[in-house]
């Protein structure tokens, strides 16, 4: 069976920001390990040929005119559902 | 400073990504206006841009055509399917916690910039170019434990022009990204204006004793030519003083310190090379048929390389050429390629007219001397009304000059531009009776020299043409002048 480290785990969720606990990225070890093998078991499909289906649609060339929209609402209602804002700005923890 | 001796050791590989922000009205995935100059933060925004729960982005069709158009401009032709793919990384500036990018099927694959260094051409490979669309803008205030974001920004249209590590040198980066701001002018993909940050650079530079390239370091977001120089200046320096020191690089981004002029590891990025690219579901592939291209190749207005060439047919020297090159696309200018091109078939005609938008117009311009308003034509029309009064003699060069200047300010052009010149006293007088007469009077004044010039002192003519010259307060052609003292001197 595939085989997904801890270190592997915990890298992940870093890259996804999430908190893992001990128990938690145990679990998920044994789980994304599970998903992997299945994976694996799919690849010994032969799919020469085949182009990746990253669509399911079959729409091509959706394109808007280049114009500005009214959207029906005002900029500022976004900024409502921003925690915190200062002078129209969103504020976040300090980054730099 | 380095020992050039030692410098001389290592062969230098430059590779430049640049972003350049295409012209639309609105965003590249949404309907927001895309100018966010003088915009107050976070007005320029919807629920796209914002990345909220459902929002559907649906690209700009005038982005396409733009990249497109950049596509030729380098030297490539767009591809024929392309996709949008997302790129994963968390910071407060990208709402979505993804870029919409191009990842491996770009719009634009492989291509060339053709650059010029101390005499010698180049060729600059291109990687790709793709379409992306822009983050937000986070400012820190000095002195607070927060950092404040405008998104008016995200989700502008940027085209990524990434280089192949072509570049040998500062000077080669330098003519490189000045070739870009130029292609992208002249393509129309652009408005390249550096002060908004319409381009940004970054410039991967590595060092090595071997033909194998080094490791690199990436100096990010440049935004002037001078800057782009000078940070790979510093990186060569920098990288071959830790190699000599027996030190290793480090692979690392890096920021440019304008103030100390020196690159700085920007250690909180590294990271972040785990982008998790996926195809983008909400955005179906694009794909451009061979009429489509066909018809943006035949738009293509003339890029700069074929400017250069039919102006160097017409014996201009390479920096009056750049002068002219630079300035049709400049802030507060105005056409002047188009008024030559109309003037190719008299070669001397177009030269000299050149010369005289390189001297008088250009330099005018430049320092907003100009109010006038007029059109193209009007504008030709003044340049070879002056060349016919400048070759028949009836203006000389600094009269032509004049000339040019006070036209150049009109509104409008008169209808007899000659009447107009003449009453403006910027035509030399070729009237041989009222210059004759003039001579005459300066040959009693001067008789001492007069008799001279009569007895073989023939280089004092010289005295006698400038007296004639400043007796009709400049208005005399000097060579009628000297020809009617030589005939009344009886020579």
């Amino acid at each position: 069976m595939a085989k997904i480290s801890r270190d592997d785990v915990l890298k992940l969720a870093r890259l996804a920001k999430l908190s893992l606990d001990d128990a938690e990225a145990d679990e998920l070890a044994n789980d994304l390990g599970e998903i992997l093998h299945y994976v694996e078991q799919l690849q010994s499909v032969n799919v020469s040929g085949l182009n990746p289906t990253d669509q399911v649609t079959g729409l091509t060339n959706v394109m808007r005119e280049d114009q500005i929209e009214d959207y029906g609402y005002k900029p500022e209602d976004l900024l409502k559902n921003v925690p915190r804002v200062e002078d129209n700005h969103i504020k976040v923890r300090r980054v730099l | 400073m380095l020992d050039p001796k030692v410098r001389a050791k290592y062969k230098v590989s430059i590779g430049i990504e640049c972003h350049v922000q295409l012209k639309t009205k609105s965003k590249l995935f949404s309907g927001s206006d895309n100018d966010a100059r003088s915009a107050a933060p976070n007005t320029l925004v919807n629920h796209i841009d914002f990345g909220l729960p459902g929002a559907l982005p649906v690209l700009n069709r005038e982005a396409v055509r733009l990249a497109s158009k950049m596509g030729f401009a380098l030297n490539s032709r767009p591809q024929q399917f392309s996709k949008f793919d997302r790129k994963h990384y968390f910071y407060p500036d990208l709402p979505m916690g993804y870029q919409i990018t191009q990842y491996d099927q770009p719009i634009i694959v492989g291509g060339s910039v053709d650059i010029e260094v101390d005499g010698k051409r180049k060729t600059i490979g291109i990687t790709r170019a793709h379409l992306e669309a822009d983050a937000g803008k986070s400012i820190h205030p000095a002195g607070k434990d927060y950092s404040l974001v405008d998104l008016n920004r995200a989700g502008t249209p940027l085209l990524e022009v990434v280089s192949e590590p072509d570049m040998h040198s500062p000077q080669d980066a330098k003519a490189y990204v000045r070739e870009l701001y130029l292609l992208a002018k002249y393509s129309g993909a652009s408005d390249a204006n550096l002060y908004y940050g319409n381009m940004r650079f970054d410039v991967n530079v590595s060092v090595s004793t071997s033909d194998a390239l080094g490791t690199r370091t990436e100096t990010k977001n440049l935004n002037s030519f001078r800057s782009v120089e000078k940070a790979a200046e510093y990186e060569i320096s920098r990288q071959i003083e830790l190699l000599e020191k027996g030190e290793r690089i480090v692979q690392e981004t890096r920021g440019w310190d304008e103030a100390k002029q020196k690159t700085l590891s920007q250690r909180g990025k590294e990271e972040a090379n785990d982008y998790r690219y996926m195809p983008d579901p909400d955005l179906p592939p694009l794909i451009l048929d061979d009429e489509y291209v066909a018809k943006i190749e035949s738009a293509m207005p003339m890029m700069p390389g074929e400017w250069r060439r039919r102006l160097e047919s017409l014996g201009l020297s390479k920096d009056a050429i750049e002068t002219l090159i630079d300035a049709e696309v400049e802030e507060g200018q105005v056409a002047y390629l188009s008024l030559i091109e109309r003037l190719l078939k008299t070669p001397q005609a177009a030269r000299q007219i050149a010369n005289w938008q390189i001297n008088v117009e250009v330099p005018l311009r430049r320092e907003n001397k100009l109010e006038g308003n007029l059109k193209d034509e009007d504008r030709l029309n003044i340049y070879q009304t002056a060349y016919e009064l400048f070759t028949s003699g009836k203006m000389n060069s600094n009269q032509t000059k004049d000339f040019l200047m006070l036209m150049m300010n009109q509104n409008s052009v008169p209808a007899d531009i000659e009447a107009f010149a003449t009453d403006k006293g910027l035509v030399q007088e070729s009237d041989e009776g009222e210059i004759g007469k003039i001579v005459e009077e300066v040959l009693a004044e001067h008789a001492k020299v007069a008799n001279d010039v009569k007895n073989g002192e023939i280089k004092a003519i010289g005295f006698l043409v400038g007296a004639v010259m400043k007796k009709s307060q400049g208005k005399a052609n000097p060579q009628l002048a000297q020809k009617l003292i030589k005939i009344q001197l009886g020579l």
